[in-house]
């Protein structure tokens, strides 16, 4: 494995779990909604769903770059 | 001679094995079962961003569901007649459908206010206990202030969502939940 390759792999990997904890953090956000629709709040849902946006944006970002990197690996 | 036959056995060995891997049904259906199921990082990363964008757009229906249910208009019910009930007295109906029975209690100080009888703890009915000035929970004793609803002793966290009423003249109409 060549070092271009292995630095691929980690980086890789590295942004796997960066998307994986993005994830995670969602899912403690939609609990987080639901709690609160329970207790009749109407504003933690609402900041939540932002929130959620905001790692939904972050994971896109993370995961276009590992297409282009991939790319640019194959070229 | 134990040699041999070994070395006859393991012949043959290799030759079914060989026989199976060349064995038509193969040629129709060359993807193995393991790797068939086989999971790359790649698929991964897809499955990930494909589930943040499914988690996403539920938490902003979630935000959303506040807003619409609000928008649905409640209907208007007359709840009783304004001098039927004393200061301290109280008086059951419902609202805003026969299946969500409401208690309105009359104030010392004469305000006349109104609360789903449904205990945010269990569901079990509230009543009012017109000695503590509260509305009394009798499944697990919980006890919810008159004033605002709220919960001060019990198991109850939630306070109870309180009805909107309107006076005109001598009647009282409900018109609205405020949770």
């Amino acid at each position: 494995m060549d070092n271009r390759q292995a630095q691929g792999t980690t980086l890789f990997t590295a942004l796997l779990v960066l998307i994986g904890i993005g994830v995670v953090v969602q899912l403690w956000l939609l609990a987080a909604s639901v709690d609160a629709l329970m207790r009749h709040q109407q504003t933690i849902p609402l900041y939540a769903a932002l929130g959620s946006a905001a790692v939904f944006a972050i994971n896109g970002l993370l995961v276009l770059y590992v297409i282009n990197f991939d790319r640019k690996i194959k070229q | 001679m134990p040699e041999e036959k070994n070395k006859e056995q393991d012949e043959c060995f290799e030759c079914k094995k060989k026989q199976k891997k060349d064995a038509r049904w193969r040629q129709d259906f060359p993807v193995e079962w393991e790797s068939d199921n086989y999971v790359t990082r790649r698929e991964m990363v897809k499955f990930l961003a494909l589930g943040s964008l499914t988690i996403a757009g539920a938490n902003a229906v979630l935000a959303g569901i506040p807003h619409i249910v609000k928008a649905s208009e409640m209907p208007r019910t007359r709840v009783a007649l304004a001098s039927s009930i004393p200061v301290g007295g109280s008086k059951l109906f419902s609202y805003p459908t026969k299946e969500d029975p409401c208690i309105l209690v009359r104030q010392g100080n004469g305000d006349l206010v109104a609360y789903s009888q449904v205990c945010t703890h269990l569901s079990c009915a509230v009543i009012h206990d017109e000695k503590e000035n509260a509305l009394f929970c009798p499944c697990h004793h919980g006890y919810f202030s008159v004033d605002e609803g709220r919960p001060y002793a019990g198991p109850p966290t939630r306070p109870l969502p309180r009805i909107k009423l309107e006076q005109q003249g001598n009647e009282i109409f409900a018109v609205g939940v405020e949770v």
